[in-house]
């Protein structure tokens, strides 16, 4: 057995272990202030956002180069907790701030609007608040009892958390724990995915994301709401009954790079941005 | 009809019957796994070119590439590795090698590492949130990422290279402490050798583990699509590409196919390879009989 030779490639690949290791860490700037020399922001929070804000910071940082801005996701709660302890330096959050986070500022950059979606196939063309009020509270199980085939109802609801849930509710005026869902999602898409994918579903989500999804060939149709058509044309005309602001929310008046960065995302110069991602751009005075 | 044929027929039917069952049930396994590669190719391949390959995502990811999303990717597997491979095994060597099978210190440390085996990857996700990236500062990076799925790779690792060292006969240990190898040339010269194809299984499984992983990773390494500058930047993984494209991009389903395509053709790479390297491994170190 060559006991020495294979021994001395041992160590000596042991070696080249830790000099790589080191070499890689030292390589990639590691040091507690390693991004002290670029700017560098942080955001967090609503998904419905997270997209268009990750356009938004690329061209942010291709117009100003020495810095860097990293969008992270989780919904509209995590924005919130996340810029009060200070792990963001800006939250999204997908609708108005409630009168418990007055503390923080919000800066709205888009309008979106909350549609109810049904499966393509489904002949109901519009369903009255109440009717709504009831299939979501489980007095209505069934599709016929809105004059539709004989078939049960999948209710689709959205997770804890989410602000597109919150704004479903105080529309309908009813608490989460009034709700009776067969599915809980989470994402904007997983909604359409799961009501394209069942004929008997009802959800609601982003009017944006279902528009583009319509115009795709998806089998979901939007209800109109109080016979008003959901639309990103709707939401932009004001006459929507349930759309939201889309804002940027900071712990105190932005200042600096925040300043800079929401003032960019407010500006007409990504309006084609907001646009590719179906929300309604907000002109700013 | 059954009380007429002799006994020897029944015996054969039933023979019969659970060979086609054995068949058949392979067979759904095989079919399976044909079935969603195939959904892969067709939602995907079109969308497969070198371009794709190398350019970053743009437009939320619905146009260009995973160029950036493929180096996180390989950055925090490779971080992984580094940080679990030499923990992992060096543990199974002392759990295999230095402590008797039932010493309490070998059941404390072997439930521990059940325990660990057992705790959901998002449950990882939050401890990485709040160790690595808020009381160790290291934010949302590649770097805490890498450090989370290390934890989560521990237990894998431990338990195949355990099992792997144990197999190893005992006669091997005799012939060396025979020929006076001392103890620590036996592990590695010959039962380390003698076990690299659980090493290398091991090393599998964890990598598609890794590979694969979205919810420890979300809140550690996060959701940044840009090439990562250093370890300490932000970066997206494939398999949080993936679910993000097809959970939160409308219109994202066609680069989430070629996505996975790329990251299960990734995955087959990895496994000849790893498994040809221990191969050769074991060929050199051992002769074979």
């Amino acid at each position: 057995m060559p006991g020495g030779e294979a021994k001395s490639v041992k160590i000596l690949s042991a070696t080249h272990y830790v000099m790589f290791a080191t070499a890689l860490l030292l390589g990639s700037g590691w040091s507690p202030s390693g991004h002290g020399a670029s700017q560098k922001l942080v955001l967090t929070g609503a998904s419905t956002i997270a997209p268009l804000a990750g356009e938004l910071a690329r061209r942010f940082e291709s117009l100003h180069p020495a810095t860097r801005i990293d969008v992270q996701t989780g919904g509209s709660a995590r924005g919130i907790n996340d810029v009060r302890n200070g792990v963001a330096d800006i939250g999204m959050v997908s609708r108005a701030l409630k009168p418990e986070e007055r503390g923080l500022h919000a800066h709205a950059i888009a309008l979106d609007g909350v549609g109810i979606i049904l499966h393509g196939s489904n002949p109901i063309a519009a369903l009255r608040r109440q009717q709504i009020i009831d299939i979501y509270t489980g007095k209505i199980v069934n599709w016929k009892d809105v004059g539709g085939q004989d078939a049960r109802i999948t209710v689709v609801n959205k997770a804890e958390g989410r602000s597109t849930l919150e704004l479903f509710l105080s529309y309908l005026k009813l608490k989460n724990s009034d709700i009776r869902p067969h599915v809980i999602i989470g994402d904007n898409v997983q909604g359409i995915k799961t009501v394209a994918g069942n004929t008997n579903a009802i959800g609601y989500v982003s009017i944006g994301t279902a528009e583009y999804e319509t115009g795709h060939g998806t089998p979901i149709k939007l209800l109109p709401l109080d016979s008003i058509t959901a639309s990103v044309a709707s939401v932009r005309n004001g006459t929507f009954p349930l759309s939201r602001p889309l804002n940027l929310v900071t712990r105190g008046m932005p200042k600096g790079l925040v300043r800079d960065f929401i003032k960019f995302a407010r500006s007409e110069q990504v309006h084609d941005l907001v646009k590719a991602q179906y929300f309604v751009p907000i002109s700013v005075r | 009809m059954s009380e007429t044929v002799p006994g020897k027929l029944i015996h054969f039917r039933r023979d019969r019957l659970v060979e086609w069952t054995v068949y058949s049930v392979a067979f759904l396994v095989c079919a399976t796994f044909v079935w969603i590669a195939g959904d892969l190719v067709r939602g995907g391949i079109a969308h497969l070119s070198w371009d794709f390959l190398v350019d970053s995502p743009r437009d939320a990811g619905r146009a260009g590439g995973i160029g950036s999303v493929l180096v996180s990717t390989v950055l925090i597997l490779a971080v992984a590795l580094m940080v679990a491979l030499p923990l992992g095994w060096a543990t199974a060597a002392l759990l295999a090698e230095y402590v008797p099978a039932d010493s309490s210190f070998g059941l404390a440390v072997r439930y521990s590492i059940q325990v660990l085996a057992g705790v959901p990857s998002i449950v990882f996700g939050l401890f990485g949130n709040a160790f690595f990236s808020i009381y160790l500062g290291m934010g949302f990076s590649i770097l805490s990422g890498g450090l989370t799925l290390a934890c989560m790779l521990l237990p894998i690792l431990i338990s195949t290279a355990d099992a792997g060292l144990r197999a190893v006969p005992d006669a091997y240990r005799l012939s060396a402490a025979a020929l006076g190898i001392s103890r620590t040339a036996t592990l590695l010269h010959l039962l380390l050798p003698a076990a690299a194809p659980a090493l290398a299984a091991g090393l599998l499984l964890g990598v598609g583990r890794a590979i694969a992983e979205t919810a420890a990773l979300l809140f550690t390494s996060g959701y940044v699509d840009r090439m990562p500058d250093s370890l300490l930047d932000s970066g997206r993984t494939l398999a949080v590409h993936i679910f993000d494209l097809s959970m939160n991009v409308s219109g994202g389903d066609v680069p989430a196919h070629a996505s996975a395509l790329v990251l299960i053709i990734a995955l087959l790479l990895i496994n000849v390879v790893a498994m040809r390297l221990a191969a050769g491994w074991q060929r050199r170190k051992m002769v074979s009989e």
